[in-house]
């Protein structure tokens, strides 16, 4: 049992034009048994921009934290906005600094830059990133949510058709997972704003 | 008094799990003053591949992809893994190729028998049932086989049944197995099981159903290293 699969998670982060998705479920289990069913996995960075964390739930709170932390203190130093890009690789440095008693998650990061251009990465638990221009994955499930976002996405979809893909993706692949699920909810980050969805699927 | 300690396979990463967790492991041991390795042979190796089975309302499609591998090699880009049975029956295996010829063997000697004392082809669930009785004689030795069957049933309706290896099955509109199965099992709940769905269902005729079984090889030929080269597809009809 990897303790990468603890908790259970299973997330997605995808372009469209001039606009991204964020996606995770909501389940926090310990191991077999659900322990809740409104865990947040996704958290916002700014107004555009939101980083998500799949892995051990307790190192999602702490990193989560840790990052709002060294974000503000940018932000109050630099007198300006942390670029997606920037905080990407903030998240790496991090990782790696605990390379020999790592932080158990898989974060990913999906955000607009100065310019509305959509920004993609996703990294491993010792920060190793890798930017996509259409979508990363992250959890249990990733074989599932790989072979769901890999059909169904298209370049430059519009903001209520990336919804509907990243909706459709993320609960064909969670339905076959044991440890993700019981529910989903999706933001979509465009120049205007964040438009926030609960999904309404399987709860088991 | 002798003592006895567990042997444990040939570490191949650099951390060993133990009872007390996952420990680092930097140097070479030789299996001196941890645990003593034990050099095993493996009579398997995955020969990798993933098959498709979709049924229809009077036809069913059996698909698989061509590539052979071993390891990190390609042995063959253009091997079939589909097998017909009957003529109106195609079982599609992925695993260890030397598995499933056998079992294709034995399964084609165990047709010709009935063939012979019953003046006719066995029907698709009879095979069915066949396959999950051969794959159970060998509990305690499996056949590394991972096998779904495709075909039409003795009323003409399509029928799709998925094994695991020690025999375990059942009929179902859809199957995926091998090692693309993750990539491609959501996509057809989706598309063929209509789930999560809010818009009317339509009744997919055979060829949109190559097309999603096109699409679904593409997609795992992305992502999964073992699944590529080609992809062959059967269409069993009346």
């Amino acid at each position: 049992m990897s303790i990468l699969e603890y908790n259970g998670a299973a997330m997605i982060a995808m372009a469209g034009k001039n606009c991204v998705g964020i996606a995770s479920d909501r389940r926090l289990g310990m191991q077999a048994q659900t322990v809740s069913c409104n865990f947040q996995k996704v958290f916002p960075m700014g107004d555009k921009l939101h980083v998500g964390l799949a892995g051990l739930a307790s190192d999602v709170q702490t990193v989560h934290q840790l990052l709002e932390y060294r974000l503000n203190l940018y932000e109050l130093n630099e007198e300006r906005e942390m670029s997606p890009q920037v905080f990407s690789t903030l998240l790496s440095n991090v990782l790696y600094s605990k390379r020999f008693s790592p932080y158990f998650i898989e974060p990913i990061v999906a955000g607009l830059d100065k310019d509305n251009k959509p920004f993609l990465s996703g990294s491993d638990l010792i920060g190793a990133t890798v930017i996509a221009d259409d979508f990363v994955v992250a959890g249990t499930c990733t074989g599932n949510l790989h072979g769901m976002c890999e059909t169904l996405y298209k370049p430059d979809m519009g903001p209520d058709q990336l919804f509907e893909t990243l909706a459709q993706s993320l609960l064909a692949a969670t339905d076959r997972d044991a440890l993700s699920g019981w529910g989903g909810i999706v933001h979509i980050i465009t120049a205007e704003g964040i438009v926030t969805r609960e999904l309404k699927g399987r709860m088991d | 008094m002798e003592f006895h300690r567990e042997t444990r396979p040939v570490p191949q990463l650099p951390f060993i799990t133990s009872s007390e967790g996952v420990v680092y492991n930097d140097s070479i041991d030789h299996g001196v003053t941890e645990a003593p390795y034990e050099h095993r042979f493996s009579p398997y190796d995955f020969n990798g591949g993933t098959t498709i089975a979709i049924s229809g309302k009077d036809f069913a499609i059996v698909a698989a992809d061509t590539r052979l591998s071993s390891g990190y090699e390609i042995l063959s880009r253009n091997v079939s893994k589909l097998h017909e049975v009957t003529t109106k029956c195609v079982l599609g295996s992925a695993g260890c190729k030397t598995d499933v010829d056998q079992l294709r063997s034995v399964l084609d000697i165990q047709g010709k028998v009935y063939q012979h004392n019953h003046r006719k082809q066995m029907a698709t669930p009879s095979v069915a049932q066949m396959l999950s009785n051969t794959l159970y004689q060998r509990r305690l030795f499996p056949y590394y086989a991972f096998n779904v069957l495709g075909g039409l049933d003795q009323h003409g309706k399509g029928a799709v049944y998925s094994y695991d290896a020690i025999g375990s099955f059942e009929r179902s509109s859809y199957s995926a197995t091998g090692s693309g199965q993750a990539y491609m099992i959501p996509l057809l709940d989706n598309v063929i099981g209509h789930r999560n769905r809010m818009d009317i269902e339509a009744e997919l005729g055979a060829e949109e159903i190559v097309e999603i079984v096109k699409d679904a090889f593409v997609t795992a030929g992305e992502r999964d290293i073992y699944t590529g080269d080609s992809v062959e597809i059967k269409i069993i009809t009346k």
